[in-house]
């Protein structure tokens, strides 16, 4: 067990931040939070000056300066750092960086070097390579030279027609962009340089770097997610089973999971749906132990209809959908399990207490990012005040969200309009759907923009998609 | 029309701008020790603005100290003293201070009544538009005449960019109210342009202000 007290820095903001705040709780460990000013209205910062540590709320100037964060650590007298997603989660000097300097802290994540091997695109796709494990066809270095850009492209595009596909398509990406942000395809390749262009422009813009990777667009495609918690020592290392988050915006964002990743029991499948669950798995555990993984951790994969699968990333923090796999463990037949304390509780040192042999699954989860944004006019985001959020408690509802509930909230223009994350059960899928269906059906959701217009969410667009999940 | 005279008056009447400065980070702040009310405090000066202003505090996180400057000239009204040597957090009000308008400034609040302002639709980042950003970059925001229905800006919210067109009279941009990637409220101005029929009352604000506006040193 790990020994003293301690105290934690969370590095983040918003949804991510309440999560944490509340395994912190959970594991009766004191927690700090920050927030910059757009933020002020927030639910964590509520949640911190509830229960937070003395010392337990700062105010600063970004969630993106690493001395002011490490300064606050210091000050607030934190000797662990969790960084959530986002922001310095993947950020492997950042990690090193705390973990190295005159007061080192906890960095509630892998370790730097497993962050830098693993957490950039590129380098997992050469690792992935090196063992054998099937990835996406594309580059696998950044490219900067317009001209060396579209002679790949042109390559893949050829290879796409060689393969007998009608209508190739290539995929354009921001290297440094994630969650969907900064991809675009190339129906037409004498339209690839414009696209090119546009896209490292955002690249400079959004992320400041204008690397780019080609990569083949795999249509028809689901996109499946493998968890795994690996202990401090690398000794131990568990899958938490697979889910599926191929219902996504236009723009290649999850919207709505569901674990496990597929459902062969009420679904028919082109191919042997529990086999491919059980190969990426295993590949996946693989390539944590090559790595000697030791946080906790998402192996993202591509599923094509024929049933071949390839690795696309793999994500070295926690995630949104974490708790989506969390809803249908049980350890030692026990429910109630919270990926981010188990990650937590490793981090600091502790054993994880159990082993594969323990770890078993029941139902079907789903997880249903409520956002504010228009559906039908491209998943826009929309800009407003939140004035009213209800619903109904439920014994198989998980609701979490940073959005008060007593008083009018101002969506911050700088973030995502994510708004909370509703997770249901059931004991199959059909249940899992009928408790979705109900708790989308009375969730209340009302706010209006400064012109006056009506706040736009994806409730509705959730609620049809609710009756497409797992299928493929 | 423009009545110049009364608006010059009107600034004449109520010439100063109170001010305040904001710690830009959390830290550790260490006032200067020379601080007192009543100080008379330098802005940044020299031709590109190259010399910081007077140093009111250092605040420092991480071992990296970093002076607090004073943004404009003005006489020292009021310090937190009892923030000195403490932790603040980001935006803690450390001083105030009371600032003389300079020459520039009253020529471009007067400057706003003339243009033509085109103003922020949703409180957003906005960037020009990459072929203007580089004539702007290069020659200046005069040399760029812009049409209506023109695309000239990006909107980025949220990191989601849509273009947007600029609507009003033909002209050139005078004026640029927005800096590169900070977030600007709805409603405020992006730029001011000047339609060319318009040229001679503006030519005609700036030459009044330089005349009459004394500048303070």
């Amino acid at each position: 067990m790990s020994g003293g007290k301690h105290k934690i820095l969370i590095a983040n903001r918003g949804e991510i931040a309440v999560r944490i705040a509340r395994a912190c709780l959970k594991l009766g460990r004191d927690f700090v939070c920050i927030y910059t000013a757009e933020d002020a209205q927030s639910g964590h910062v509520r949640l911190a000056r509830e229960y937070g540590a003395q010392k337990g709320l700062y105010r600063v100037s970004s969630y993106h300066d690493a001395n002011e964060l490490l300064a606050v650590a210091d000050d607030s007298g934190a000797d662990a750092l969790h960084p959530g997603y986002g922001f310095f989660a993947e950020d492997y000097r950042f990690a090193r960086r705390v973990q190295r300097r005159k007061r080192p802290l906890i960095f509630i994540g892998p370790s730097w070097q497993v962050i830098r091997d693993l957490g950039d695109k590129i380098n997992t796709k050469r690792l992935a390579r090196s063992l054998g494990v099937p990835t996406v066809p594309g580059s696998d270095k950044p490219i900067y030279d317009e001209m060396e850009a579209e002679k790949f492209a042109r390559t893949i595009y050829e290879f796409q027609l060689r393969q007998g596909i009608e209508h190739p398509v290539v995929l354009v990406k921001a290297s440094a962009g994630g969650g969907g942000m900064g991809i675009e395809e190339v129906h037409d390749i004498d339209l690839f340089r414009s696209i090119f262009r546009r896209i490292r422009n955002y690249a400079a813009r959004q992320f400041k770097d204008e690397g780019v990777l080609i990569e083949q667009r795999i249509r028809d495609f689901n996109h499946l997610e493998v968890q795994i918690l690996a202990e401090r020592d690398c000794a131990n290392v568990v899958h938490f089973g697979t889910r599926n988050c191929s219902i996504q915006s236009t723009g290649l964002q999850k919207r709505l999971e569901a674990a496990p990743g597929f459902d062969s029991k009420t679904l028919p499948y082109n191919f042997d749906a529990d086999q491919l669950l059980e190969n990426i798995t295993r590949h996946s555990l693989v390539m944590a132990r090559e790595v000697r993984y030791d946080s906790i951790g998402t192996w993202e994969w591509i599923v094509a209809r024929d049933g071949s699968a390839y690795l696309m990333e793999v994500n070295t923090r926690i995630q949104v959908e974490n708790g989506v796999s969390a809803a249908i463990t049980r350890i030692r037949g026990e429910k109630g399990v919270d990926l981010i304390a188990e990650q937590i509780r490793t981090a600091l040192g502790q054993p994880l207490g159990y082993t594969q042999a323990d770890i078993s699954f029941a139902g079907v989860g789903l997880e249903y990012r409520i956002i504010a944004e228009d559906p039908e006019h491209r998943f826009t985001p929309w800009v407003g005040r939140i004035d009213n959020f209800r619903w109904q408690e439920r014994d198989w509802l998980d609701l979490y969200t940073h959005v008060p509930r007593d008083c009018p909230y101002d969506i911050p223009t700088e973030f995502d309009p994510n708004l909370a994350l509703g997770i249901v059960w059931g004991q199959n899928l059909e249940q899992a759907r009928a408790h979705g269906r109900e708790f989308l059906d009375g969730l209340i959701l009302e706010g209006q923009s400064q012109n006056g217009d009506e706040l736009k969410s994806n409730v509705r667009f959730l609620r049809a998609k609710t009756d497409e999940v797992l299928s493929f | 029309m423009l009545d110049i005279s009364a608006l010059l008056e009107e600034i004449k009447n109520s010439p100063y701008a109170e001010m305040s400065v904001c710690a830009p980070h959390s830290g550790r702040i260490r006032f200067a020790p020379d601080l007192k009310e009543g100080l008379i405090l330098s802005g940044p000066q020299g031709d590109f603005a190259e010399k910081p202003g007077t140093l009111l505090a250092h605040i420092e996180r991480e071992r990296n100290p970093r002076p607090i400057t004073c943004p404009e000239r003005g006489e020292l009204v009021a310090v937190r003293r009892e923030l000195d040597g403490q932790f603040v957090e980001a935006g803690t009000e450390l001083l105030q201070f009371r600032h003389f308008l300079s020459r520039q400034e009253v020529e471009k609040r007067i400057l706003q009544k003339a243009l033509h302002l085109f103003l922020a639709p949703e409180r957003a980042r906005y960037y020009f538009v990459p072929a203007k950003d580089i004539k702007i970059k290069t020659a200046g925001p005069r040399s760029v005449f812009v049409h209506d229905g023109e695309e000239l800006f990006i909107m980025s919210r949220m990191k989601r960019e849509t273009p947007l067109p600029y609507h009003g009279p033909e002209g050139v941009i005078y004026a640029v109210y927005f800096s590169h990637a900070a977030n600007v409220e709805s409603a405020t101005p992006l730029i001011g342009v000047c339609p060319p029929d318009m040229l001679p009352q503006v030519e005609e604000v700036v030459l009044r202000v330089q005349t009459e506006w004394p500048e303070r040193s």
